[in-house]
C-alpha cells in the first residue's frame, strides 16, 4: 500500500512537471474505405429519396491510431506510459459529392491502448481518468462535414491509442447522379492535460 | 458550504451551454492541433447506381374500374351513362430517378393489350403537387389516347423523387369512352415507364 502510494505520488509530480509541455506524437490513419452501392440498397419505394435506405462500410474500413514520438533512446511505449493526455479526434471531408452525406462512428473503448499495460492503469488517481476511449453521440453515427476547413469531433480518448476502428455510413440523395466518385477523409487530432 | 453548491450549479450550467452542442474545431489553425496533435487524411472511393422506380398510388390497390352503374342505366342512352365517357381522377404517379452523367428521363406509358375496338382511352395529366419531393415539373398536358405504343407522358426531367403517396408527383385523368358498353379484355393493364 506505502508502495503504490509513493508510486501514485511520483507520477503525479511527474504529470504535473510534464504539464509544461504536451510531447509530440504522430497519427496513424490506415485503410482506403470504399463505398460500393449494392442494388440491395436502393430505395425501393417509389418518390422517396435514396437517403431513406444509407449503406454501411465495414466496421474497421479506417483504423486511426495515436502514439507518442520516441524521445532519445526512449521509446514510444515508455513515454507514451509517462505522459498520459487527453486527445480528441476531428473528422471532415472533402470532396464529398453534393447531396450525399457521409457519417461516421465508433465504438465506445475500441481500438487498443498503446501500451496495453501501464502503471497509469493503477494509479489511485488518475488525473484524467481511466485509459478509455468515448465516442461522440454515444457511438452512433455523427454526420461528417464536408468541410475543408470545419471538422467534428467524433470521439475523445485518454492516453496513447492504437487500431481505433471507424465505420461510415453513406446517405446518397437520388439528386446525385450514379457513377464512381473520389473524396478525401480528414482526421484531426488534439491534445490536452484537462479534464 | 451551501456558496459552494451554488458556484459548482453555476459552473456546470455555464458549460453546459457552452459545451451543450457537438464541439467543432477549425482545422486550418495549426495551433489547435500542432502541440501534441496530429492531422492525417485517407481517399475514399464512392460508386452509386441508377435508379428509375415508379409506381401508381394508391400502390397497390390502383385498379381503375370502370364498370356500368344501375343509377345511371338509361333506354335510349350508352350503357356507361350520358354520353358514353366515364373518367377517373384518383391515381397519382410517384418516381425516383437518378440520373447517369445527367442524362434526362422521361415518362412513357401504354397499355399491356389493344384497346378494343370501339372503345377510346385517354390518359392527361390533370395535375402535379410536391409533397416533400424534389422534382422538375414537365409533364405532357394535351390527352394521350393509350395504345400498346409507348408514348411519353412525362417529359425531360433530371434526377428527383417525387415524395410518395396520394397527393404528390402526377395526378392523371382517366377518361373512357365507350358507347357500347365492351369490357376491357382480362389481365389489362397501362404501363408506365423511366427512361
Amino acid at each position: 500500500m506505502r508502495k503504490l502510494c509513493i508510486i501514485t505520488v511520483s507520477f503525479l509530480l511527474s504529470f504535473s512537471c510534464s504539464q509544461a509541455q504536451i510531447l509530440a506524437g504522430t497519427l496513424n490513419v490506415t485503410g482506403m474505405p470504399s463505398f460500393t452501392q449494392s442494388v440491395n440498397a436502393v430505395v425501393v419505394e417509389a418518390g422517396l429519396d435514396d437517403t431513406t435506405v444509407g449503406f454501411e462500410s465495414n466496421f474497421d474500413a479506417t483504423k486511426i491510431g495515436f502514439v507518442l514520438n520516441p524521445i532519445l533512446l526512449l521509446p514510444s511505449s515508455l513515454v507514451c506510459e509517462q505522459n498520459v493526455y487527453r486527445y480528441s479526434v476531428f473528422i471532415n471531408s472533402v470532396n464529398t459529392p453534393a447531396n450525399v452525406t457521409l457519417e461516421a462512428k465508433t465504438t465506445v473503448n475500441s481500438g487498443l491502448r498503446f501500451p496495453t499495460v501501464s502503471i497509469y492503469d493503477t494509479l489511485l488517481i488518475q488525473p484524467l481518468g481511466p485509459r478509455n476511449l468515448t465516442p461522440t453521440n454515444g457511438g452512433n453515427y455523427t454526420t461528417v462535414p464536408n468541410n475543408a476547413t470545419q471538422a467534428i469531433k467524433i470521439m475523445e480518448f485518454i492516453g496513447c491509442r492504437q487500431d481505433i476502428p471507424i465505420q461510415f455510413r453513406i446517405k446518397p440523395s437520388a439528386l446525385c447522379p450514379a457513377g464512381n466518385y473520389n473524396f478525401e477523409i480528414n482526421y484531426t487530432v488534439t491534445a490536452s492535460l484537462t479534464l | 458550504m451551501k456558496n459552494t453548491h451554488y458556484i459548482l450549479a453555476t459552473l456546470f450550467t455555464f458549460c453546459f451551454l457552452i459545451c451543450g452542442g457537438q464541439p467543432i474545431l477549425n482545422v486550418t489553425i495549426s495551433s489547435n492541433f500542432i502541440f501534441g496533435g496530429g492531422q492525417g487524411s485517407n481517399f475514399a472511393t464512392l460508386s452509386l447506381q441508377p435508379i428509375a422506380i415508379i409506381d401508381a398510388e394508391p400502390d397497390p390497390s390502383n385498379t381503375i374500374n370502370f364498370g356500368i352503374s344501375s343509377n345511371t342505366l338509361e333506354a335510349g342512352l350508352p350503357a356507361t351513362g350520358p354520353g358514353g365517357i366515364l373518367t377517373n381522377e384518383s391515381i397519382w404517379l410517384n418516381f425516383t430517378y437518378r440520373a447517369v452523367n445527367f442524362t434526362n428521363a422521361k415518362i412513357y406509358v401504354n397499355t399491356n393489350q389493344m384497346v378494343p375496338a370501339g372503345m377510346v382511352l385517354q390518359i392527361q395529366v390533370l395535375s402535379t403537387a410536391n409533397i416533400g419531393g424534389v422534382f422538375t415539373s414537365n409533364p405532357v398536358l394535351s390527352p394521350i389516347t393509350l395504345s400498346t405504343n409507348q408514348q411519353v407522358l412525362v417529359n425531360n426531367f433530371s434526377s428527383g423523387y417525387t415524395g410518395n403517396g396520394l397527393g404528390t408527383g402526377y395526378q392523371l385523368k382517366y377518361t373512357i369512352e365507350n358507347h357500347s358498353g365492351q369490357s376491357l379484355p382480362l389481365g389489362f393493364e397501362i404501363i408506365y415507364e423511366i427512361k
